[in-house]
C-alpha cells in the first residue's frame, strides 16, 4: 500500500518534470542550445504568481495566467536580446551564456523577493483517498495539465501550420529556410511557447511546493535528468523520460533515504548513456 | 576594510581557482572537451586530503575512516584520488562529445556531491569534516597566512609551468592539431580519441592537489562548499580571461576572487542590505559572464597584439 502511494506520488512528480522539461526540449531542438536559464524562468513565473495572489490580492486563476503570459514575454525579450545576436557562435558559448542569465534572473528574484518560505493565498489541499491511497486535489490538476499541454503542444506542432514551420526548422534549419519558411517568426514562437510552458511548470510549481528563491535553480538539475535521457527526441520521449524518472525517485524512497532522489535521477542518466550514448529517443546529435 | 587581509585572501583562494581554471582551460581550449563537473575533482582532492590527515573517528563523528598520515601523504593521496576519480568517470563520459558531455560531467558532480551528503560514513554528511590538518604553521618570522599565500601561488606556477612544458612539446602541437581538424590529425596518425583521455586525466591532478590545500585553507571539507556554484565561478574566470589564453584564465580567477572577497568583507548595515548586495553580486557576474561572451573584448586585444609584432 504504502509502494502504491510512493508510485502515485512518482507519477506526479513525472508529469511536475514534464511540464518543466516539455519547454527545455523545445528550445534545444530548434534553437538548438541548452538553455540552462529555462529553470529560472520557472522561477519567473512562480514568484510572478506569488507576488499577484499573495501581495496584490488577484484570484490565482487570474494571477496564473497572468504569470504565464510575462514568463513566455521575459523568455522572449531575452532571446532576442541575449541569445540571438550570439548564435553563430556555436552551442557550447550559448549554453555557457545562458549559465549567466541564470544568475541575473536568480540574482533579480533573490534581491527583490528575498528570503524565506512564499505561499500562495489559496485553499489548502483537498485529500481525497480513492482505494486507500491519498491523493490531494492540487496533484490531480497537475497531472491534467501537464496531460492537457501534451496533448494541444502535439496537436499544434502536427496540425497547424506555424507548428509545422517549426518542426520543420527543427529537423534541418537550412533546408527550412530555403523552402520559404519564416525563420524570424517561427523563432519568436518557439521562444513565446517554451518560455510559456515553463511560466506554466513554475504555476504549478508555487502551488504544489514550499516556495524558495532558490527552489528553480534545484530544478535544473532534474530538467537536465529528464532531457539528457530522453535526447534529442519528440516530445513523446520527454513524457516517457519524465515519468520513468519522476516515479523512479519518488519509489527510490520506499528503499533508500529520500535524500538520494537526485543521485537516483542521475544514476538512470549515466547507466541510460552508457549503453546509448544518444538517449532514449535513438537520434544522434547533428 | 582590512585591505592587506583581504589581499592575501584573494592572493591565496585566487591561487588555488586559479590552478583550477588552469586545468579547464588546459581541457576545453585544447582538449575541446566542457568540463561541467570540475568541482567533483576539486572535492575528491580536498576530502581526501581529509580522510588521510584525520584522526580515527571517535565521539560525535561518522566518518569511518582516519588515517592520521602525515601531510604530504595527504596531498599525494589528493592528486592521486583526483586521477583516479578522472578515469573513473572519463571512461563512460568521454565518448561523448559537446554539450553532451558538459551534461554528463555535470552529472557525475551531481550525483558525487548528493553521494557526500547523504553518506555520513565518508565525510559525516552535511556536517563535512572540520579541523582539517593545516601543517605549514609560521615560518619563524612569517605569518601562517602568507606562508599558505605562497603554498598556493608555488602550485599555481607549478600547474602553469608543468602545461607550458606539455603544451610546447610536440605532443602539445599534436593536441592543438586534433582541435583544429580531427579528421586530418588522426588520418596522419594522432589517436585522437586517447590523447583526449590524457588530457582529461593529467589535469584533473592539479584540480585534486588545488582541492588539498583548499581543504587546509579553509580547515573544512563539507558538501557545501563544493556545489555547482564552483564550476559556475571557474568558468566565468575562465570566459572572463579569454578561454584560449593561459594567462587570461589566471587573471580571471584572480578578478573574480577579488571581487567576490570585496563584497564578502563589506561591512553592511542591515542584514537586508547585505542579503542584496549578495543578490547583486549575483547580478553582476551574469552580466560580466554575458558581455565578456558577446564581446570578447581578450581575444580582440591578443589578436592586436599578435597583429603588431
Amino acid at each position: 500500500m504504502l509502494f502504491l502511494q510512493y508510485l502515485t506520488a512518482g507519477i506526479v512528480t513525472g508529469c511536475f518534470l514534464i511540464l518543466a522539461t516539455i519547454g527545455f526540449s523545445l528550445t534545444r531542438q530548434v534553437e538548438g542550445f541548452l538553455n540552462i536559464a529555462h529553470a529560472e524562468l520557472l522561477g519567473i513565473g512562480a514568484f510572478t504568481t506569488w507576488w499577484l495572489n499573495a501581495s496584490q490580492g488577484w484570484h490565482i486563476l487570474i494571477a496564473g495566467p497572468a504569470a504565464v503570459i510575462f514568463t513566455a514575454l521575459v523568455g522572449l525579450v531575452i532571446a532576442r536580446t541575449i541569445y540571438d545576436p550570439i548564435r553563430r557562435r556555436g552551442p557550447a558559448v550559448l549554453l555557457i551564456t545562458s549559465t549567466g542569465v541564470a544568475f541575473v534572473i536568480g540574482g533579480v528574484i533573490d534581491a527583490m523577493v528575498g528570503t524565506g518560505i512564499r505561499t500562495l493565498d489559496i485553499g489548502l489541499a483537498t485529500t481525497y483517498k480513492p482505494f486507500g491511497i491519498r491523493v490531494t486535489d492540487y496533484q490531480i490538476i497537475v497531472v491534467a495539465l501537464a496531460a492537457a499541454v501534451s496533448v494541444s503542444l502535439a496537436l499544434f506542432l502536427n496540425r497547424t501550420r506555424i507548428g509545422l514551420a517549426i518542426r520543420a526548422r527543427a529537423v534541418n534549419p537550412e533546408l527550412a529556410a530555403s523552402r520559404g519558411i519564416d525563420v524570424r517568426t517561427t523563432s519568436r514562437v518557439t521562444w513565446l511557447l517554451s518560455s510559456g510552458l515553463a511560466g506554466v511548470a513554475g504555476v504549478m510549481l508555487a502551488v504544489i511546493a514550499t516556495l524558495t528563491t532558490d527552489l528553480p535553480f534545484h530544478q535544473i538539475l532534474q530538467i537536465l535528468a529528464v532531457a539528457i535521457l530522453a535526447g534529442l527526441g519528440s516530445l513523446y520521449t520527454v513524457i516517457a523520460s519524465g515519468l520513468i524518472i519522476g516515479i523512479a525517485m519518488d519509489v527510490s524512497v520506499y528503499w533508500i533515504p529520500a535524500g538520494y532522489r537526485p543521485l537516483v535521477a542521475f544514476s538512470i542518466v549515466i547507466i541510460v548513456l552508457l549503453f546509448r550514448s544518444e538517449g532514449l529517443a535513438g537520434t544522434k546529435a547533428a | 576594510m582590512n585591505w592587506p587581509q583581504l589581499l592575501i585572501t584573494v592572493a591565496t583562494i585566487g591561487s588555488i581557482f586559479g590552478v583550477v581554471t588552469l586545468a579547464l582551460n588546459l581541457q576545453y581550449a585544447r582538449g575541446g572537451m566542457i568540463n561541467f563537473g570540475i568541482v567533483a575533482y576539486f572535492a575528491v582532492g580536498a576530502y581526501t586530503y581529509a580522510i588521510f590527515t584525520q584522526p580515527s573517528p571517535k565521539g560525535l563523528d561518522q566518518y569511518a575512516f582516519g588515517l592520521d598520515w602525515p601531510w604530504w601523504a595527504g596531498v599525494l593521496a589528493a592528486g592521486t584520488a583526483a586521477l583516479a576519480f578522472a578515469a573513473l568517470t572519463g571512461w563512460p563520459t568521454l565518448r561523448l562529445r559537446g554539450e553532451y558531455l558538459a551534461l554528463t560531467t555535470f552529472a557525475f558532480a551531481e550525483v558525487f556531491h548528493s553521494f557526500l551528503l547523504n553518506e555520513r560514513r565518508i565525510g559525516n554528511g552535511t556536517v563535512g569534516l572540520s579541523n582539517v590538518e593545516r601543517p605549514f604553521g609560521d615560518w619563524g618570522p612569517i605569518e601562517e597566512k602568507y606562508v599558505f599565500a605562497a603554498v598556493a601561488a608555488l602550485l599555481l606556477l607549478a600547474t602553469l609551468l608543468a602545461f607550458r612544458q606539455l603544451l610546447a612539446s610536440p605532443y602539445g602541437r599534436a593536441l592543438d592539431a586534433i582541435r583544429d581538424d580531427e579528421v586530418a590529425a588522426e588520418s596522419s596518425g594522432k589517436p585522437a580519441a586517447n590523447m583526449r583521455r590524457q588530457v582529461f586525466l593529467i589535469s584533473a591532478v592539479p584540480v585534486g592537489l588545488a582541492g588539498a590545500v583548499y581543504a587546509m585553507f579553509t580547515t573544512l571539507a563539507q558538501p557545501s562548499l563544493f556545489t555547482a556554484e564552483v564550476t559556475f565561478i571557474v568558468w566565468i574566470a575562465l570566459v572572463l580571461g579569454g578561454e584560449r589564453s593561459v594567462y587570461g584564465a589566471m587573471l580571471g580567477a584572480f578578478g573574480l576572487v577579488f571581487f567576490e572577497e570585496v563584497v564578502r568583507a563589506w561591512p553592511f548595515e542591515t542584514v537586508r542590505s547585505a542579503q542584496i548586495a549578495a543578490s547583486v553580486e549575483h547580478i553582476f557576474t551574469g552580466l560580466l559572464f554575458i558581455a565578456v561572451l558577446r564581446f570578447q573584448p581578450f581575444d580582440r586585444i591578443q589578436r592586436r597584439m599578435k597583429a603588431r609584432t
